[in-house]
């Protein structure tokens, strides 16, 4: 249904001219928007998606457009709401260990402003550091740290969101540790926008270690990989991440293709050096790694041009996930701590399902991380059980269905 | 019938006892004890004792008067008391309270320092303190599954001789159940490293309106879908009644080391705090103890805190052993940079345990100390600390409040204990005065009114001080999407709401406690 000049007029009179953009900038999975706005401000975004509201048009936040392909394919899309123009540090405390940000700055610029004080924000989502805040925490997305450091759920002090209503509301606030008030702002996070805009957020960081080796542990077959990273894990050392790589994810990472243990040690420098050492008694053919491996396999997490599956299993059973996805043909890794197996590759809609139920039969999941529009519409992406609460959120905080219509299933 | 638990009646409680009743049923206009039993109150009755048996149902008057309140003195009581002892005993409790359109109003071991086990509409009170089974211990995968009664206590001695704990070790803990901590998003000294309740709870079965039983979040982190499970844990009880846990487990650390620095005030140790942060430290408990504290407790310890101290830390860091001697060693010149005249390092687990014993017994040895107390629970930003706390200290002089603080600074979590005596005149508003000036304080400061202890009945109207109205609207529009306000737990959390008693003077003298002996 495309929408009439009237409803255009309706909402472009609720910005200022400059803040239009050209459609045909924002065309996701092949349709072009309407209309296009980049605001530069929260209450911008409030009067904006509340203008679409009145007239019944489909909004799309956007920042970074690395989540697009997640959850189900939009059944609308009028409105291009890029939040890039939010790209201000709103208050730094270092002393504090609380940053607050706007939506559309990217990982990289927080990052960056961080390490200046020797912190960061403990969270390697995919495909890299060009995801903005919004982004990283409306798809909420995680990689191989996850498990060892918070995730950005956990991160996450306070948010502010525009709705609908046109009012932007704000839940948590700018403290470590707070029980006031209903925690929205984790609602929020993992909701692919379909409850509000996210525009403000306040997050908890670490210091940065002092010391980071990437070491790649050979043990055989992938039996013995498992084995050898639970060993690690349980050997209480300070590591930010234990990956056990299939030999074919070992091989699109550009390490040696052959099933491995991947770690990375992150700690002072009296607790990496003792790390090392149980490493290699643990494991005596580890050897250093490129840290740039890390990177590579946050990219291949994200796509493009291949189906990603994110399986949760015990870590217990990451070998065995990991040795039967290999053996269909896709590239698999695991990150231990969290559960987390990755698989890549050309996956068909009947084999996810068949995936699905083996996961759960595990106690665990499986969510369709990255894949072609087709696929997503195919097969439920997130296999996610409880739609009554979710549909009765949706009803308060979106009744009209304005915002990322469809992405979580019909009506949603 | 399980015992009543509640805080520790001292002789003269009794007769508070009688003022606090009498003003919890002028503020709940349908009190069933003054009023007589709602219509179809038998029935009620009849139906609960059909579905959960005679033995799990208690209503009447001198049965059901040890549940009119919680740890603190704010009492409501309620219609009818239930001990569940299967998830299906909780469904059909709240599908029976909705046909008799009674609120339903969750509790466990009823430790909960804002008000929020309180039936204040009356109803059917369910308390899951016989739901108290620790369902499975998964060592390999680090997981428990826990029926919501087990108190925290025993899942962490469950858990200690497999090397795991579960990191959330509210003050309480000897008493508190997993259940209230869910409800509370609970925190404790470990939070500063390990994070709240929110952040070790994987998954939960809840039973929400129409007696439906769902399953929020998994035994995996991240589970797909919208986080439901994180929108539950501390929503105390009033989007409904939690029946089963999944938690994360912690390993625990391989070394550890606890030392103690002394300070000639307040701020000096403030400083301290921020020094540490400063230096990329985060141990794993940073908490402060005052002159005042230390001089209830020290005597009945002997754990060696120095009598004429100002102020004192508590630190403790852990981790391998060889991280523990840097990150001890940097903590220790962070304090003596900051003005710490003496620092002193547990070398046995007996020392260790004797100094963290001062902050175990500190506030009963407050409520030994004074006819009364006022415990708060106020947040601030960490690098705000020297001047709250100065403006704490400053606040109760200028009201003529002795004050004893024993807190998580690492947090910025204060807990001041105003001290008095009610039966001096015009005492009590004083106290509510004063403590909400210091309110006020951490709120100017970029804080929050509650770091752990919830908002319950006690806070409600504080949120006004935080939030917009849209703000509070929203929050809002959640309770709706789970039922609304009139099923589980009404009156709490969020201001007003219909037949709720308003008025933030009644709530907060009725939140007053007399030597509870949890935190």
């Amino acid at each position: 249904m495309t929408p009439t000049a009237t409803d255009l007029e309706h909402v472009r009179h609720a910005l200022s001219s400059d803040l239009e953009r050209s459609p045909q900038h924002y065309v996701l999975g092949g349709v072009t928007p309407a209309i296009a706005f980049a605001p530069t401000d929260p209450s911008e975004i409030a009067a904006l998606v509340h203008a679409a509201d009145e007239v019944g048009l489909a909004v799309a936040p956007l920042g970074a457009r690395t989540a697009t392909a997640v959850g189900r394919p939009l059944s609308r899309y009028d409105v291009a709401l890029d939040l890039r123009a939010l790209d201000r540090v709103i208050e730094y405390v270092p002393e504090d260990l609380v940053v607050t940000v706007q939506a559309g700055v990217t990982l990289t610029t927080l990052q960056t402003t961080l390490r200046e004080h020797g912190q960061y924000l403990p969270t390697d989502p995919p495909p890299g550091d060009e995801v903005t805040v919004g982004g990283l925490l409306a798809s909420a997305r995680s990689g191989a740290w996850r498990g060892h450091l918070p995730a950005a759920r956990d991160l996450i002090l306070g948010m502010a969101v525009a709705l609908p209503s046109g009012e932007v509301v704000h839940s948590g606030g700018r403290v470590v540790k707070n029980v006031t008030g209903f925690d929205m702002h984790r609602m929020h996070t993992g909701a692919l926008g379909a409850l509000g805009v996210i525009v403000e957020a306040t997050f908890k960081l670490t210091p940065l270690p002092a010391v980071t080796r990437t070491l790649l542990l050979p043990a055989g077959d992938i039996d013995a990989c498992g084995a050898l990273a639970r060993r690690v894990w349980d050997a209480g050392l300070v590591v930010r991440a234990i990956t056990v790589l299939g030999a074919r994810a070992a091989a699109e990472a550009m390490l040696p293709p052959a099933a491995a243990v991947l770690v990375e040690v992150a700690g002072s420098e009296a607790s990496a050096e003792r790390t090392l050492r149980e490493i290699r008694a643990l494991a005596p053919a580890a050897g250093d790694a490129p840290a740039e491996a890390w990177g590579r396999l946050r990219r291949l997490a994200a796509g493009p041009g291949a189906t990603v599956l994110r399986i949760g299993v015990p870590p217990a059973e990451v070998e065995t996930t990991v040795a039967a996805l290999e053996r269909s043909g896709l590239a698999a890794w695991a990150h231990l701590a969290a559960g987390s197996v990755m698989a890549r590759g050309d996956v068909a809609a009947s084999e996810i399902e068949a995936l699905r139920a083996l996961a759960a039969e595990r106690g665990g999941f499986l969510q369709v991380e990255i894949a072609s529009a087709t696929l997503r519409q195919a097969v439920d992406p997130t296999g996610a059980t409880e739609r009554t609460l979710v549909e009765a959120l949706k009803q308060q905080f979106d009744p009209r269905g304005t915002l990322n219509p469809g992405r979580w299933g019909a009506g949603l | 019938m399980p015992p009543p638990t509640g805080p520790n009646l001292s002789a003269r409680h009794a007769s508070d006892a009688t003022l606090a009743l009498t003003m919890a049923t002028s503020s709940a206009a349908a009190s069933p004890a003054s009023a007589g039993h709602p219509a179809g109150h038998e029935a009620l009755v009849r139906d609960l004792q059909a579905a959960l048996g005679p033995a799990s149902v208690l209503h009447l008057f001198e049965d059901i008067i040890a549940f009119e309140y919680d740890a603190t003195i704010e009492r409501a009581l309620p219609e009818v008391v239930v001990f569940p002892g299967t998830t299906a005993d909780v469904s059909a409790a709240v599908r029976i309270a909705e046909q008799y359109l009674r609120p339903v109003v969750p509790r466990g071991s009823g430790s909960g320092l804002s008000g929020g086990a309180v039936p204040l509409t009356g109803g059917v009170l369910v308390v899951l303190t016989k739901m108290n089974r620790i369902l499975e211990i998964d060592v390999a995968n680090r997981v428990a599954v826990v029926q919501p009664g087990v108190i925290n206590l025993q899942l962490q001695e469950a858990l200690a001789p497999k090397g795991l704990l579960f990191a959330p070790d509210p003050s309480s803990q000897r008493v508190c159940s997993i259940g209230g901590n869910v409800a509370n998003n609970s925190g404790g000294p470990h939070t500063l490293a390990h994070g709240s309740t929110v952040n070790h709870v994987l998954g939960l079965e809840v039973v929400l309106p129409g007696g439906r039983v769902a399953r929020l979040g998994g035994r995996l982190a991240d589970t797909p879908g919208i986080d439901l499970r994180g929108l539950f844990v501390g929503s105390e009880g009033t989007l409904g009644v939690v029946t089963e846990v999944t938690v994360r487990l912690v390993r625990t650390a391989p070394a550890v080391r606890t030392l103690v620095a002394v300070f000639d005030s307040v701020e000096a140790a403030s400083e301290a705090v921020s020094a540490i942060i400063r230096r990329g430290i985060i141990p794993v408990a940073l908490e402060m103890l005052d002159r005042e504290i230390i001089r209830l407790v020290e005597p009945r310890i002997h754990a060696g805190y120095p009598l004429d101290a100002g102020a004192v830390l508590l630190v403790e860091v852990e981790g391998l052993a060889e991280g523990v001697d840097a990150d001890g060693a940097s903590v220790e010149e962070a304090c003596r940079g900051a003005g710490a005249r003496e620092i002193r390092v547990a070398r046995t687990a007996g020392e260790r345990d004797r100094l963290w014993e001062a902050r175990r017994v500190g506030i009963g040895a407050i409520g030994a100390a004074a006819p009364a107390f006022y415990l708060l629970d106020g947040v601030v930003p960490r690098s705000k600390l020297p001047e709250v706390m100065h403006g704490v200290m400053e606040t109760s002089a200028r009201y003529g409040f002795r004050v004893a603080n024993i807190f998580h600074a690492g947090d910025g979590n204060l807990h001041p204990n105003l001290m008095f005596d009610p039966d001096d005149e015009g005492a009590t508003a004083r106290v509510l005065a004063c403590a909400e000036e210091i309110m006020r304080l951490c709120v100017d400061a970029g804080g929050a009114v509650t770091g752990e202890h919830g908002i319950g009945l006690e806070k409600r109207s504080y949120l006004e001080w935080i939030y917009s109205p849209a703000d509070l609207a929203a929050m809002n529009a959640v309770r709706v999407a789970f039922g609304g306000a009139e099923r589980f737990n009404p009156c709490k959390m969020l201001p007003g709401g219909h037949g709720c008693a308003s008025g933030h003077g009644a709530e907060a003298l009725n939140a007053m406690r007399r030597g509870s002996d949890s935190v």
